[in-house]
């Protein structure tokens, strides 16, 4: 049977949609999948250099596109998962270097050989994204508790219902101590303004940015709390249902106030 | 000129009059990065607010049409009747459009369109009107969408200035590099760091302003820090650079100082050692 | 305007500064004005910035097969090289941004077009139109003018393949993500290249300043290529099929460096304590 094709997007850019990508395929190649991810940031990619692996490409996905070369030979295999492979984008393209139909067919092709596929959208509504979504039969929206994301995440689940595609949120960001002071909106919130189903809930981390910038995806280090949180969120992909627990935030306020919605 | 029609709450059309258009073409900066989420339209309002605060006249475009967000930060969503797409295609006219900030009496936002498409821009249509709204302004600060497409390059058109914003992360460096590269000749873009956490810069698990602008090159603008602050003044469309006091609000102030010719001394990031800070330094933190 | 160029041994197809069609309509014409002439003759065509279509590949091959041309070696853009690589003929990559200049020779001829007049317009297809008319009429036999027996085919001229000479390219300025420089030849940058950026070249990259991107010399398989750089620290490293992706950190501050092949892997070492190899100029 193929894979599942899952498209990660979200309109508004810089909500983590990358980190995201990145780290819930590692979840699931952690839990024995075997995973594709697909950068289709043409221009701009980030994916490789997210995960550590910008010095390993020697072919990307335009390449594989003009038939330069086979799938296979553009996989970068992450040797610290057991079945984590990525397709590079191309950085010194445009985005009009591969049409949608170009991309879903090598969307497929990766499908033929996984159980998932995760393709990073670009930013945005224009080329980029419509050709990403193409290759999808789902979609994943990130947001963050803010307005403006939430505005354009609601634009771009709009754009996926027409499409048909089932489309599921994980909100990004959260920080328990502004919901508490009324400064960020709540999950409820955000669900409730996007009526879309939960995928889960990321607390924000200062820890973050900077395995990203190392190239290493933070659900490697075993002490942090936000690789249980992507291993839910690979658990309730699978159709596991796990409930949304509340969880002890590190910060100080957080004890001093308790525990708040998330997980 | 055009007429000036009165509608409900004329006084804010009674602004924008004509004869009291500057001599000079007012300047026009796009404000770009590649990267989404560094804080471009953060950028766009609050350096819009500092400059118009000063007494200059600013208008501020949103060009990021579908995904629009200047409005918001303003805290004039339930103002707009007319937006950019409606003045391109002539079906209003600017002074129908431009609508007047809450705060800055020399202020006006025309915004972006939510329902359309980017690509329905006309671009030698935008660079025309960025040109008349040159006659009439100061400065005309224009807020470009995410990425390299065709919104950014209609963004870029009509602009004869450029600022990029970048965050300290290897990823909006990279993506900062790409679109300082297509913005090639015709610009000399300057820098402005966002969120900066010296803490985390002093703990290593941050880039400095350095490392940033080792790769980049650029003139730098301006360093702000990051500030929880900033998110909520956001919520609530009002931007911090109103404020009288804080760090940030003089970080804008002092970009805006330096963007319209004055002599403001080289930006420098202070931070507070905080109380764990130091108990943290005491225990032997890197860098 | 010559398309058609005696290049050493060989002869040259010049279709860059011209459409392909309007090119090929005038070979066409050129050859059969004297059958037999150029019976044998190797022909290198240079595509400049074109991107032809298989079947206009294919009338170029008819074309020359018609004049007894055997076609050596094509000159284009990088879709060619399949192509070619099909059917034995040598290829050479063309100049950087070769989409970019397609593009606007495209955009260009467009403009072009458009200024002309309707008269003028009819004038500049029927020149094209004519010659290809003439040459068909002389297929099928319905000259208008008596034409002498040709004399016997001179013995064919040694099949050589003519190379454009190599150049150098020099840069001044900081090369940026997404920004790459392709050279059919050496590679000069000063200033750095960062980290998305691309260099390729046949020859030598140099680069005066901090190469961060990725280098590829020695692109056609020349294993001697070398790359220089003040602060080596790129994102890959290749000389002809050998690439370089986990550089060990360096010890100590940076110190101008070169790569270079030896023993099936790169190696990379101090300028100073490289030998170097024949004097003078490398012929390159």
């Amino acid at each position: 049977m193929s894979a599942r094709k899952i498209v990660i997007t979200s309109g508004k850019g810089g909500v983590g949609k990358t980190t995201t990508t990145a780290n819930l395929g590692a979840a699931l190649a952690m839990r024995g999948r075997r995973v594709i991810l697909i950068d289709a940031d043409i221009g701009l990619r980030n994916l490789d250099l997210v995960l550590g692996l910008e010095k390993r490409i020697v072919f990307d996905l335009v390449e594989v596109a003009d038939g330069r070369c086979q799938l296979r030979q553009a996989l970068i295999k992450d040797k610290r998962f057991e079945s984590l492979s990525v397709l590079p984008a191309a950085q010194t393209r445009d985005k009009d270097a591969i049409t949608a139909e170009q991309f879903a067919s090598i969307v497929a092709q990766a499908a033929e050989q996984s159980d998932y596929v995760f393709i990073d959208c670009p930013a945005g509504i224009e080329t980029g994204f419509r050709n990403a979504i193409a290759g999808a039969d789902e979609a994943i929206v990130v947001t963050t508790p803010e307005v403006s994301a939430i505005r354009d995440a609601d634009r771009v689940i709009g754009k996926a219902s027409e499409r048909r595609m089932p489309v599921r949120l994980i909100v990004n960001r959260i920080r328990p101590e502004m919901v508490r002071t009324g400064d960020m909106l709540s999950v409820d919130d955000v669900c409730e303004v996007l009526s879309a189903e939960l995928l889960g809930v990321v607390p924000d981390d200062e820890e973050i940015i900077d395995t990203t910038n190392r190239g290493e995806p933070i659900v490697l280090d075993q002490s942090n709390r936000l690789r249980g949180v992507y291993d839910k969120i690979a658990r309730r992909l699978e159709g596991e249902l796990v409930p949304f627990s509340t969880f002890d935030n590190q910060s100080l306020l957080g004890r001093l106030f308790g525990a708040l919605k998330a997980g | 000129m055009h007429e000036l029609k009165s509608q409900d709450g004329g006084a804010e059309s009674a602004e924008v009059s004509a004869a009291a258009a500057p001599v000079t073409l007012g300047r026009a900066i796009v404000i770009t990065s590649g990267k989404g989420g560094v804080g471009k339209t953060t950028t766009t309002a609050n350096l819009g607010t500092a400059l118009a605060q000063r007494g200059a006249r600013v208008a501020l475009i949103d060009a990021d049409v579908g995904l629009r967000n200047l409005d918001i930060l303003l805290g004039l969503e339930s103002r707009i009747t007319f937006h950019l797409l409606d003045v391109l295609e002539e079906k209003a006219t600017l002074d129908d459009a431009l609508v007047a900030d809450k705060h800055s009496p020399s202020l006006f936002l025309l915004a972006a369109a939510q329902t359309r498409e980017k690509d329905e821009v006309d671009t030698e249509r935008m660079r025309a009107l960025v040109e008349r709204l040159r006659e009439r302004f100061d400065y005309v600060l224009i807020d470009c969408p995410a990425g390299i497409e065709m919104g950014f390059r209609n963004a870029v058109v009509g602009a004869d200035e450029a600022i990029v914003v970048c965050t300290p992360e290897v990823s909006a460096v990279r993506d900062v590099d790409r679109v300082v590269g297509l913005l090639g000749n015709r610009f000399q873009p300057q820098l402005i760091v966002n969120r900066l956490r010296p803490q985390l810069v002093k703990k290593g698990k941050m880039l400095s302003v350095e490392d940033v602008n080792s790769i980049l090159h650029l003139p730098l603008l301006g360093v702000i820090a990051d500030e929880p602050e900033i998110v909520v003044t956001t919520n609530r469309g009002e931007p911090i650079a109103l404020q009288r006091e804080g760090r940030t609000a003089s970080a804008y102030r002092a970009i805006a100082a330096r963007i319209a010719g004055e002599d403001v001394p080289a930006p420098t990031v202070e931070f507070k050692e905080t109380f764990l800070s130091r108990i943290g330094s005491l225990f032997g933190g890197s860098r | 305007m010559t398309i058609l160029r005696g290049k050493g041994l060989g002869l040259e197809l010049a279709l860059d500064g011209c459409g392909f069609d309007e090119g090929l309509a005038e070979l066409e014409g050129r050859l059969s004005d004297r059958p037999g002439f150029y019976h044998g003759a190797a022909l290198v065509a240079s595509v400049g910035a074109h991107r032809p279509s298989l079947d206009q590949l294919a009338r170029l091959e008819a074309i020359l097969g018609a004049g007894g041309v055997r076609l050596t070696g094509v000159s284009g853009v990088e879709s060619l090289e399949p192509w070619a690589r099909e059917r034995g003929i040598a290829f050479q990559l063309v100049e950087p941004s070769a989409e970019a200049e397609a593009r606007e020779l495209r955009a260009e001829q467009t403009r072009r077009e458009v200024e002309l007049s309707d008269g003028a317009r009819s004038l500049v297809a029927d020149f094209a139109g004519a010659r290809a008319d003439i040459a068909q009429r002389r297929k099928r036999g319905e000259t208008s003018v008596r034409r002498l027996e040709p004399r016997p085919a001179a013995p064919p001229p040694p099949l050589t393949l003519v190379e454009p000479a190599p150049a150098t390219l020099y840069h001044v300025g900081t090369l940026r993500g997404g920004q790459a420089l392709h050279q059919i030849g050496n590679v000069v940058v000063v200033g750095d290249v960062n980290p998305g950026a691309e260099l390729v070249a046949t020859g030598d990259i140099a680069v005066f300043g901090r190469l961060a991107g990725v280098a590829h010399a020695g692109a056609q398989g020349d294993e001697k290529a070398r790359i220089y750089a003040l602060e080596l620290d790129a994102t890959q490293l290749r000389i002809a099929t050998c690439i370089a992706a986990d550089a060990p950190a360096r010890a100590g501050r940076a110190q101008p460096e070169a790569a270079s092949v030896e023993g099936g892997r790169i190696v990379i070492a101090p300028l100073n304590a490289l030998e170097h190899a024949a004097e003078g100029e490398r012929a390159r």
